[in-house]
């Protein structure tokens, strides 16, 4: 069992900055419940990223204590009951500082990677 | 709260991951798979629900009550694998916690709690008298000080003064108390029902409606069945009527802690019926922004003044009023008598029991932390699968915890009973005293502080050595029975602390006991066995003068030919009772004037056959000793031998030097031995008695009677007070074995309870011995057994477990001894007839210590002679 559990600790560690990233940048178009925001990570991404239940749920509970989203109980189209997230006005902010620390992240590895095109 | 909120937190998260799941399913569904293929697909993607429940929870940061729960529940199960050391310790914390929470709530009591009304701190007590007394004023110099004061917003005044209820004709003693109109509206109290008395009542003769009177709740609820219609009421006491007014609160129960007033008058109520001043224990309330030390310059300048203007020019305790002076105390706790006389023993009693709380939990520690020494096994293997060091001390702390928490429990109860007892030695018989000992916040902190240093000591110091593990090293060496070799030094370094703290309250317990032990042998000068004293206050009699001598004589030939008493006599001041009279007189014949203060008592014919005073010289006072005949008096040998040294004092004569005195000379007719009354550690003081016939206007004498029974003599004395004065209230009597006992009661409570704690020191220290020694041969077991194959002998193993115990005491004994010597300069002045240095004592201290540690370590060292060798070598 512990050894199980590390895997997915490692896997939030690998993929934190990057998975809140994702998930606030999904609920940027609206309120959307876990299973949705997984898939429309997918989707978006072309099937390349994949995100992790294990990982999921602990990101967005761990994002609505520090108050970027908060949740609420709704019925979806298709009569389901489920929790949908959304953004709040310091998500929306924090979203911007990641974006903007995202891009200079991307600019740099680029520029390691590939030094001609800088 | 929390524990609610998790729950629904957690069907939240299950909901949620049930919702995705079947979302996942239904997507799949609506994509044209089959509905079981897509469950199986869904759960496939989704993984190990419980697993992401328990992340996700991680998530929400409060993993740590989670854990917290598991702590205790598994602390839960250890200790209950371990009855024997779960008993032990809940059984010691029990009586540490217990005695000093009863200790405790006993000076709480006494000393330290406020008076129950707004403010308590401004509240600040005036007291006259030589300096370092707090007596009361004289009448005139509180009202002159009450008019010149600028300090308090108002002065009262508060005299608790035992009652006479009448009630359908039946009397019956009741406590009660006269307070000034200033006294409630100064105290601002609020009334629980009606009002409270005012500056009206206590106009001369009362308010136009008559006296006014208020009772406290206990009395209202007792006598009334706490009918508010009680408002109006009349009521009847010591002879005067007055009307019930109002109750006042619960938690008001006057300004003396150990005496609760049941009826509060004004004083005008006790003029009216005496036509006396009185004497006044004073109070004022601080005005708002003045402090105690500006109150003490304001009054500092009107003071003399005061004085000089409101005593009269010749009083009769002259020399007690000529050195008095005005002083201020805090007011903020009220009076406390019994804590004047009782808080340096209570004190000491506390430092007693703190030091048994320390043993208590030295004690804790070093079976906590030998049991821990056989888990060390399974700390190593929990380090090993990544406990960390601190979820380590945290178990521990948490079985401490437990323990600590069922101990204090167990102590609170305990303690209720305990405190109970210490009153029991307090109380003295001639009225109940009352004391509010309910567990209110000040003990039950001092209980949870108690509690909390146990847990600190027991759990978290043990478990913090303990911990540090080094997991490679036990684990490759697999064996730990043979690792052992080096104990932890924090085990050993209790040990010795325990040994010294048990010998110093082993040798002080020793000392007090013998101590009381001598006060309650001693001779005091009177017959002890089968004496009665009886209290009787005529005072509602129509006899006067005279006629009020026949009662008394009648009342005493009645009790004379009653069957089973076996002499009867007259007394005024009882042997060991509270207070007692002066006199100073001086000899007519000889060199000249030589005064001397003489204790003075008024006793009746054959008194001193009653009592059992030897006459060493001429003839007790009899009968024929009447008004009108020759003054007579009897001098006790001190005073026969100041007065006139190497001289036979009988015929010679006496002369009162009291400025009011109205007898001038007596002839003394006889010398007696010394007898003590005022205390048994003082030698007794010069004393003179006087016969009581020869003084119709002196009227506080009561009986003493000799009688194999007490029962009897009691029957007799109700017999003939109904005989021959009806009406009159009936006080308890008291023997003279109780009074004597009662006037050493802060000795003999001393004794009895540092006897108690001396002896739970010594046990526990033998307890804690015996499992450390026990722990340490189990553990060596393989040692022990090994040294025996090679040769050897059961002598060698006794020694070699003994010689251990051996160092303990080697440290200890000294250490306790120097405790003891420094202690010893703090307790001086508690002990009678024995130097607190007495080197008997000390022998017998140490030898009492060396005995218990020899029993409690001789135990586990028999065990370890009968290892055998074949047994031990082939386990290993």
């Amino acid at each position: 069992m512990p050894e199980k559990r590390e895997r997915y600790q490692n896997r939030i560690e690998l993929l934190q900055g990057t998975l809140d990233l994702l998930i606030l940048q999904t609920l940027q178009w609206g309120p959307q419940h876990g299973y949705g925001i997984s898939v429309a990570i997918r989707n978006r991404s072309g099937e390349i990223l994949q995100v992790d239940t294990g990982s999921l749920y602990p990101a967005l509970h761990r994002l609505e204590k520090q108050k970027w989203i908060k949740a609420e109980w709704k019925v979806s189209d298709n009569k389901q009951r489920a929790k949908y997230y959304q953004l709040t006005a310091a998500g929306k902010k924090q979203l911007g500082r990641e974006r903007s620390k995202w891009s200079q992240l991307s600019d740099a590895m680029a520029g390691v990677l590939d030094p001609e095109q800088m | 709260m929390i524990f609610w909120r998790r729950k629904t937190r957690e069907a939240e998260l299950d909901e949620e991951l049930r919702a995705h799941l079947s979302m996942s399913v239904q997507t799949r569904v609506d994509w044209g798979a089959d509905r079981k293929e897509a469950e199986r697909a869904a759960r496939r993607e989704f993984g190990n629900v419980g697993l992401v429940k328990e992340v996700t929870r991680d998530a929400w940061g409060r993993r740590w009550l989670g854990d917290l729960l598991g702590d205790a529940r598994y602390g839960l199960r250890m200790l209950r694998k371990h009855p024997g050391f779960t008993a032990v310790a809940m059984l010691t914390l029990a009586l540490g916690i217990g005695s000093n929470t009863a200790v405790f709530s006993l000076i709480d009591a006494l000393l330290l709690r406020s008076l129950a009304v707004p403010a308590p701190r401004e509240l600040v007590r005036i007291s006259f008298g030589p300096p370092g007394t707090k007596g009361a004023l004289p009448d005139p110099m509180f009202d002159r000080l009450r008019e010149r004061q600028s300090a308090f917003t108002d002065l009262f005044a508060w005299t608790n003064a035992p009652m006479v209820l009448t009630e359908k004709d039946v009397a019956r003693p009741i406590t009660g108390a006269y307070a000034t109109g200033s006294a409630f509206p100064t105290l601002q109290l609020k009334p629980r029902l009606g009002r409270l008395l005012n500056g009206q009542d206590d106009e001369p003769g009362g308010s136009a409606n008559g006296i006014a009177a208020v009772i406290s709740e206990a009395f209202w609820i007792e006598h009334f069945g706490g009918d508010p219609r009680v408002l109006g009421q009349p009521i009847t006491v010591d002879g005067g009527a007055a009307t019930i007014v109002g109750v006042m609160p619960r938690s008001f129960n006057g300004i003396t802690v150990d005496y609760a007033p049941q009826v509060v008058l004004p004083f005008a109520f006790n003029v009216a019926l005496r036509r006396k001043s009185s004497w006044l224990n004073a109070m004022g309330r601080l005005k708002p922004g003045v402090g105690f030390a500006q109150a003490q310059a304001s009054l500092a300048t009107i003071a003399e003044d005061v004085v000089k203007e409101s005593l009269p020019p010749n009083n009769q305790r002259v020399d007690y009023l000529r050195n008095g002076i005005l002083s201020l105390t805090p007011g903020r706790t009220g009076n406390s008598p019994l804590g004047e006389i009782y808080g340096r023993e209570l004190w000491t009693l506390q430092a007693l029991v703190g030091l048994l709380m320390i043993i208590c939990c030295a004690n804790l520690a070093t079976l906590e932390l030998s049991r821990t020494l056989n888990r060390h096994h399974e700390l190593v293997v929990r380090s090993a699968l990544g406990a960390g060091r601190l979820r380590l001390v945290r178990q521990l702390v948490a079985e401490s915890a437990i323990l600590a928490l069922a101990g204090a429990a167990a102590g609170i109860v305990l303690s209720q009973w305990m405190s109970a007892l210490l009153v029991r030695y307090i109380e003295q018989s001639d009225f109940p005293v009352f004391l509010d000992l309910r567990p209110n916040a000040a003990s039950f902190a001092a209980t949870i502080a108690l509690a909390a240093l146990t847990v600190i000591l027991t759990g978290a110091l043990p478990a913090l050595s303990l911990t540090r593990v080094h997991t490679e090293e036990m684990l490759r060496s697999g064996a730990p029975r043979t690792v052992s070799r080096k104990r932890h030094p924090f085990a050993t370094s209790l040990l010795p602390v325990q040994v010294a703290l048990s010998l110093l309250l082993a040798s002080l317990a020793l000392l007090f006991a013998i101590s009381t032990g001598k006060l309650l042998r001693m001779d005091p000068g009177f017959r002890v066995k089968g004496i009665t004293l009886f209290d009787v206050n005529f005072e509602r009699r129509p006899e006067k003068g005279q006629a009020r001598l026949d009662l008394y004589r009648r009342m005493l030939e009645t009790l004379r030919l009653a069957p089973g008493v076996e002499a009867a006599s007259v007394i005024a001041a009882r042997p060991l009772g509270e207070g007692g009279m002066h006199e100073s007189a001086a000899p007519v014949e000889g060199n000249g004037p030589e005064t001397k203060h003489l204790f003075e008592n008024v006793v009746g014919p054959e008194y001193f056959a009653t009592a059992g005073t030897k006459v060493l010289a001429g003839r007790e006072f009899s009968q024929f000793d009447r008004f009108g005949g020759t003054p007579v008096c009897i001098l006790n040998q001190a005073a026969a031998s100041f007065f006139f040294p190497r001289q036979n004092a009988l015929g010679k004569h006496v002369r009162s030097t009291e400025p009011s005195a109205a007898r001038d000379t007596c002839e003394v007719i006889a010398v007696v031995a010394d007898a003590k009354y005022l205390s048994l550690r003082e030698p007794a003081s010069a004393t003179i008695y006087y016969p009581y016939q020869q003084l119709p206007t002196f009227n506080w004498v009561g009986f003493i009677t000799r009688s194999h029974n007490t029962s009897a003599a009691i029957a007799a004395f109700q017999n003939g007070l109904r005989r021959v004065a009806p009406d009159t209230p009936l006080f308890p009597p008291i023997t003279m074995q109780r009074q004597l006992e009662d006037s050493i009661g802060k000795e003999r409570m001393t004794a009895a309870l540092s006897l108690f704690f001396g002896g739970l020191a010594l046990l526990l220290t033998s307890i804690g011995l015996y499992g450390l020694e026990s722990q340490r041969v189990a553990q060596r077991r393989a040692e022990i057994g090994l040294r025996m194959a090679l040769g050897a002998r059961r002598k060698d193993m006794l020694w070699f477990i003994l010689r251990e115990s051996a160092v303990i005491f080697a440290i200890g004994v000294p250490i306790g001894l120097a405790l003891t010597f420094a202690a010893s300069r703090f307790i001086g002045a508690q002990l009678y007839a024995i130097s607190p240095l007495d080197p008997r004592i000390y022998v017998a201290a140490v030898m009492a210590l060396l005995g218990a540690g020899f029993l409690a370590s001789s135990i586990p060292a028999r065990r370890a002679t009968k290892v055998d060798p074949m047994v031990t070598l082939r386990y290993e």
